[in-house]
């Protein structure tokens, strides 16, 4: 048994791999720690909370429920991978015209269990929405205006599927 | 089978508590590009109390909120404030804002007057500009009202203010007094399902009407009380801190210490009421911790409109309900057997 597995991804759309990685690793750590991609949180570290939400492959997971050596050869998708330098992504730019975040803590893995949902299904009902934000905890905004927003950024995505 | 049911329940929650000092205190400094600094030692937690403090600011010196940047919670370049606690930032920070802010606009009330051949009171700051009251096409920009303070006059636009809802003592006698500055109220009515044959609660729509004095960002003000809704709906039915014996919390983490999940969360209608209090920056007094006061009353008084059962101690768990139903279904059968 080796001590250390080196894991390649792609990472936010760029090749990256850690050399030395020690097997009880998580993905959170990993992004975390090893890539300093910090807009995951780590909030509860046992699956509850959904602050750790990144895209593998399509589907949002929880980065503290999945090993980083489980994610080796995946497609990585994290809140640092979603806005460019000139503008936000439809689901940012939604969450804040209509103020859905408070304190903030929960919504990169808010705004991304969003786009998982989106990208597989553009006209969600609110129930659908409902169900896709079940897994991420929020303290201070009730959903209410983040549920608003994600029909929103679907609208926008429908109009504009490129933006 | 499920039964419907619709409970209100009403509160009023003090703002600006008065029986100890409670001061907040900010600096406006007008710059010469046109645009506030506003310094203040008030925390932003995500409620959005900043936008709205920049907003005050813009208001009296009538610029644009984006003009306005905040220097905020540290407290070796900022005044002290007493805390985002207790509702206050609004009330409290919010006039001490408003109060630093005049005392620039002052300023360049008195740098203008020459300017515009007027006196000073003739004058009022709008749209980045100061004019002459009422002949708004005689003004001059702020940002060369600014400049002209500072390089000519020798009086750079800055104000600085602090404000402390005015302190009272209770009568030692009686304990009578004005606790408060100033008080909100509100409506909640829930509307309810209950299954009386597992007694699980399912919470339909929440209706809550607010007086939160002028609202200065209604948006904001809606997101308070979603936000204070889902606390209450927690309290209401799910959240419950357990101890063993031995004092220690056999639920210390989210797995079996359950807070509402978007599936929980009923649709809410949000009824910001008008007001004014002349006591508050624009009107304007606080919204934060009252919004989710009347929810667990509101919600237990539904439970009962639907099931004609009084529970008493939160939370309303499926549990609970079921053995209130059952409770008062056996007292029933004991009463048509005894005639």
């Amino acid at each position: 048994m080796t001590d250390v597995t080196a894991v390649t991804m792609k990472l936010n759309g760029v090749t990256r791999t850690a050399s030395a990685v020690p097997p009880e690793t998580t993905l959170l750590a990993l992004l975390r720690n090893q890539f300093n991609l910090t807009g995951a949180k780590l909030g509860c570290d046992v699956g509850d909370c959904g602050a750790c939400t990144v895209i593998v492959d399509g589907n949002a997971v929880n980065a503290c429920l999945m090993l980083a050596a489980q994610a080796d050869g995946s497609d990585v998708l994290t809140i640092e991978g979603l806005a460019t330098l000139e503008r936000l992504h439809p689901l940012q730019k939604a969450f804040e015209d209509n103020a859905s975040l408070q304190c903030g803590f929960c919504g990169p893995g808010v705004i991304l269990s969003a786009k998982a949902l989106l990208d597989e299904n553009p006209d969600p009902t609110q129930q659908e929405i409902r169900d896709a934000l079940s897994g991420n905890l929020c303290r201070c905004t009730g959903y209410t205006k983040m549920i608003e927003a994600v029909q929103v950024a679907a609208r926008a995505l429908r109009a504009k599927p490129d933006a | 089978m499920k039964r419907r049911g619709r409970g209100i329940a009403c509160m009023w929650y003090p703002i600006g508590f008065t029986v100890s000092a409670n001061p907040s205190a900010a600096t406006v400094k007008v710059n010469e590009d046109g645009t506030a600094t506003l310094l203040t030692g008030t925390v932003e937690t995500g409620q959005g109390s900043l936008t709205v403090l920049a907003q005050i600011a813009a208001e009296e010196l009538g610029v644009a909120t984006d003009d306005v940047h905040v220097v905020s919670a540290d407290t070796d370049g900022t005044p002290m404030d007493t805390g985002a606690i207790a509702s206050r930032t609004t009330y409290v920070t919010g006039n001490a804002v408003r109060l630093a802010a005049e005392k620039a606009k002052q300023i360049l009330f008195e740098t203008a007057a020459p300017m515009l051949g007027v006196k000073p009171e003739q004058l009022e700051a709008r749209d980045r500009n100061i004019q002459v009251k009422g002949f708004p096409q005689r003004n001059v920009a702020i940002s060369v009202v600014a400049h002209r303070a500072q390089v000519v006059m020798g009086q750079p636009p800055i104000g600085s203010a602090s404000w402390n809802p005015p302190t009272l003592a209770m009568d030692p006698e009686t304990g009578q007094g004005k606790p408060f500055s100033t008080y909100v109220y509100a409506t909640q009515i829930a509307e309810v399902d209950v299954d009386d044959e597992t007694g699980e609660v399912e919470v339909l729509r929440i209706v809550a009407a607010h007086d939160c004095g002028t609202a200065i960002n209604p948006m904001l003000v809606e997101g308070q009380v979603e936000g204070g809704i889902s606390m209450g709906i927690g309290f209401a039915l799910q959240e419950q801190i357990l101890f063993d014996d031995a004092g220690r919390q056999i639920n210390p983490n989210l797995t079996n210490y359950i807070m509402p999940t978007t599936l929980d969360m009923p649709e809410i209608k949000v009824d910001i009421v008008d007001s004014y209090d002349p006591t508050g920056p624009f009107g304007a007094k606080g919204v934060g911790e009252p919004t989710s006061v009347p929810t667990a009353a509101a919600i237990l008084n539904a439970i009962h409109d639907a099931v004609g059962v009084r529970i008493t101690s939160l939370p309303a768990t499926a549990e609970k309900v079921l053995a209130a139903i059952k409770a008062k279904q056996a007292q029933q059968t004991k009463r048509i057997a005894a005639r």
